[in-house]
Order: structure tokens, then C-alpha cells, then sequence
């Protein structure tokens, strides 16, 4: 896979990100950046899941606001995990992806509100268990939502490596 | 199955990552203005233009849209419009009368002239990126004169103050954030307290007034100057209800900000500066 076509999806997630929560509110749920890194490390890839998650994750930090590296931090270990779980298992049928990205999103979540505890840094959805609770649950349902429409739009852009993708797993799982 | 040995480097590679990120979340941490980072300046320096023809773009477009749907109950509305106008100039015309008057009482008894300040427009290209802060990205920076802890207005009210600032963009924290602090008082009984922000729907708490002071409910609250950041009497919102717990010391005074903070799309960075706002408060307000 073409390093500069993944380095510009990074860049058009981030761009995106900054772009479109100024006009529509919920996108404030949706993390384009962690979506990105999903995909990516969905591809049974732990260097190219890793690499994403840093990049897009550091990106975030520095569009979003906060500290650097909380974000960075969240989504290199999730592109790792998934990454490495992606091997061992089979989650090329979609409603497993789906279930990936709800329960990355949720990690993504309580990692940069646990991160951000670490370094006494006071977050508004911490105020209270259930606005926590709350906040989780809303950003995994937007971000599982968003992937919807964000994998199918990955999918036909990295089409090639898509079926080569599948094929593979089709061999080590099926065959 | 015989473990390919890329893989098996690939979790010292994570344990890599993840310490050099531990080092640079630990180095911006204990970093009183770990929101000013090389790393962002770069990022946002690049983005902003971007961020800024896209807006316009986007602008020119649902502002055609709107001009034609506006054209609908455009007669009516030009009926009312008149109406205000007429209202308006009498009430122009009486405002003339008492600031003269004002004036000729003010020279009278020598009082100091509020001091007028540079301020320039910028737009909003960005904002909330995020559910954890509340920020604004403004389309003017260093280059235009703008520096941290700068007040960004609008012509109602505060927004908020300036954390970040590259060559051609800054980034503004409202003052709903939680994070945020302005110098208040209270116009009419003149209780000084605090501005926090509350993060919900957009509204701040005035904190620090004694539950035995008189407080009414649509009181304007203005700056105080004392944060050395918002120039003095500025206007930040107006009481809109009190949440008394009555075995409490302190009223629970809830704000709305006269900005509209959480959808503005123009704003005014005044271009003051620590030093200008101690000069116009004077040796005494700065020690209380």
C-alpha cells in the first residue's frame, strides 16, 4: 500500500476533523483520526496499524487541544491491539468491524480520560460516573455510525489491497 | 505456525511509541503553556489556510442559499424594520443627550477618560474539535498582531482569551470551557466574584458572591479587569437564574453569556496587552 496515499488520508481525516465540527455540533462525537487508524490496522498490519495511530493520533492531539501525546498515545495502542487481534482472528465480515470500532472507540475514550487523569488535567465528562458513562456511549454509537459511510469510502480507495486483503484471509482462515 | 520476526519486534516498537509519548505527554504537562507547542504552531499553521478558503467556499454557499429563502417574508420583516428604525433614533437621540450631559459632568469633576483599544475582526475556522475542550480557531495570529492571553469580543459581549497563537491563526478557549476564568462583578451592587465555565449548554457560573448579598435575575455582569486579561467593564452576560443551596455560604449564580459563544462566526481580538490593563487599573486594584 502506497505510503503517501495513506499519509493523505491521515491529512484529509485531520482536515475533515477541523473542518466539519464547525459546522455540524455531533461532530464533536466522531473521531475521524481513530477511525482511520481502525482501518488501517484492520489490514493485520501491526507496523502500518502503530504508524497511523501515531500520526493521526499526535495530529488530533494538535488540531483538538489538550496535551500532545494523549491522543497519540490512545490510538498507537489500539492500532497495535487491533492490529495484533486482527491476525489471530477474522473480522473481515462487517458487523464484526462495526463491533471493532464500538469497542475501540469506547477504549479510545477511557484511555484519553484515564491519561488525562494521570496528568491532573480535569475533563468536563469526567464531572460525574454517568455523564462518563454517557459521553462513552454516545462517542462509540457516532463512531460506529461514521464508519459506516468512512470504511465503504477506504474500501473503494484502497480497493487493490482491499481484495488482496481478503484473499489472504480467506487462505488462513477458510482454506 | 514459526513467528515472522518483523512481528516479533513489532511489541518492542509499541513499547517504543508508547514511552516516547509518555515523554512528551509528561514534558507539555508540566508545562504552565503546554498549549502553545512547536508541533501544533506547525499543524494548525498549515491547516489554517486551508480551513479558511473552505470556509468561504462554504460561506458563499449557504449564504446564496439563505439570501433566497430571506426573500421569503421579506416584506413583512421591512414593515417591522421601519418600525425599529423610528424607535431606534429616539433612542439614539436620548443616548446623545446623556452622554454629552455625562461628559460635561465627567470633565467637571476631572474623572479619567475609559481608554479606547485597537481591535482587529478575524473569522472562526474552526472549533470543538473535540468533546474534551472548547476552542476556537480564529484566522488571525502573530502576523496581524495578536499574542497570548489577548481578549477576543464580539460587539455584545467576551468570548474568550487567546492560548495559542501561530503566524496566521490563533486558538481562543471561550469562556464556557471549564478550564476558563474571567475577573466579573456584578454591574448594579458592583460583588466582585469569578466567571467559570460550565461546559453545559453554553453557560458560565459567577462564583465567589455571598449568598448574603442581593443578586436579581437579569443583572448584567461585566469584567472587572483584575484577571489582567478582559479590560475593565466589558460586558460578559446577564444572570439568568440562582441555584441557592441554603445552608451555603456562597450564591450559585448561572450566566449567559451576552456572546453568542458556541455559534460565532466573526469576532474582535483586542490587541491589549497585560501591562496596558495594570496601567488603567491602577497601583491600588492590582494588589486586592
Amino acid at each position: 500500500m502506497q505510503p503517501f496515499k495513506i499519509a493523505l488520508t491521515i491529512i484529509i481525516a485531520l482536515f475533515l476533523q477541523l473542518l466539519l465540527s464547525n459546522y455540524f455540533r455531533f461532530f464533536r462525537y466522531i473521531d475521524l483520526p481513530l477511525l482511520v487508524t481502525i482501518y488501517f490496522s484492520l489490514q493485520r498490519a501491526p507496523f502500518l496499524g502503530m504508524a497511523v495511530g501515531v500520526f493521526s493520533g499526535i495530529g488530533g492531539d494538535a488540531i483538538g487541544g489538550g496535551i500532545l501525546g494523549v491522543g497519540g498515545f490512545a490510538k498507537t495502542l489500539i492500532g497495535y491491539l487491533i492490529a495484533v487481534t486482527s491476525i489471530k482472528f477474522s473480522l473481515e465480515h462487517p458487523l464484526a468491524r462495526l463491533a471493532v470500532v464500538a469497542i475501540a472507540s469506547a477504549a479510545n475514550t477511557v484511555l484519553h480520560a484515564g491519561l488525562n487523569l494521570m496528568l491532573e488535567q480535569f475533563l468536563p465528562t469526567l464531572e460525574t460516573w454517568g455523564a462518563f458513562g454517557r459521553s462513552v456511549g454516545w462517542k462509540a454509537l457516532s463512531d460506529t455510525a461514521a464508519a459506516l459511510v468512512i470504511f465503504i469510502v477506504l474500501d473503494r480507495v484502497f480497493a487493490e489491497h482491499a481484495q488482496a486483503r481478503q484473499m489472504a484471509i480467506r487462505r488462513r482462515f477458510y482454506d | 505456525m514459526s513467528a515472522n520476526p518483523t512481528s516479533q519486534k513489532a511489541p518492542w516498537v509499541l513499547a517504543i511509541l508508547l514511552l516516547s509519548q509518555v515523554v512528551l505527554m509528561s514534558t507539555y504537562a508540566q508545562h504552565p503553556e503546554s498549549e502553545q507547542s512547536i508541533l501544533r504552531t506547525w499543524i494548525m499553521t498549515v491547516f489554517t489556510p486551508v480551513a479558511r478558503a473552505a470556509d468561504s467556499v462554504i460561506s458563499a454557499v449557504t449564504g446564496a442559499v439563505a439570501g433566497y429563502t430571506d426573500l421569503r417574508g421579506a416584506r413583512e420583516e421591512n414593515i417591522r424594520l421601519k418600525a425599529d428604525v423610528e424607535r431606534l433614533t429616539k433612542e439614539l437621540n436620548e443616548a446623545h443627550e446623556r452622554t454629552g450631559e455625562y461628559d460635561r459632568l465627567k470633565a467637571q469633576i476631572n474623572l479619567p477618560n475609559l481608554p479606547q483599544y485597537r481591535a482587529i475582526a478575524a473569522n472562526v475556522v474552526a472549533r470543538d474539535t473535540n468533546l474534551w475542550f472548547k476552542r476556537l480557531t480564529i484566522d488571525r495570529g502573530t502576523l496581524d498582531g495578536v499574542k497570548r492571553d489577548m481578549a477576543v469580543t464580539t460587539t455584545t459581549g467576551i468570548v474568550g482569551r487567546v492560548i495559542h497563537v501561530g503566524p496566521n491563526h490563533a486558538r481562543v478557549q471561550v469562556i464556557t470551557d471549564k478550564y476558563a476564568g474571567v475577573g466579573a462583578m456584578l454591574q448594579n451592587s458592583r460583588r466582585m466574584g469569578e466567571v467559570r465555565g460550565l461546559d453545559q449548554e453554553a453557560r458560565c457560573e459567577l462564583k465567589n458572591i455571598r449568598a448574603t448579598d442581593q443578586v436579581q435575575v437579569g443583572e448584567a455582569v461585566v469584567t472587572t479587569g483584575l484577571d489582567r486579561i478582559y479590560p475593565k467593564g466589558l460586558m460578559v452576560g446577564h444572570v439568568e437564574r440562582i441555584e441557592n443551596d441554603p445552608h451555603g455560604p456562597w450564591h450559585k449564580i448561572i450566566v449567559l453569556p451576552s456572546a453568542p459563544v458556541d455559534r460565532i462566526e466573526q469576532v474582535m481580538v483586542l490587541l491589549v496587552e497585560q501591562k496596558d490593563i495594570e496601567k488603567e487599573l491602577g497601583p491600588e486594584e492590582i494588589v486586592r
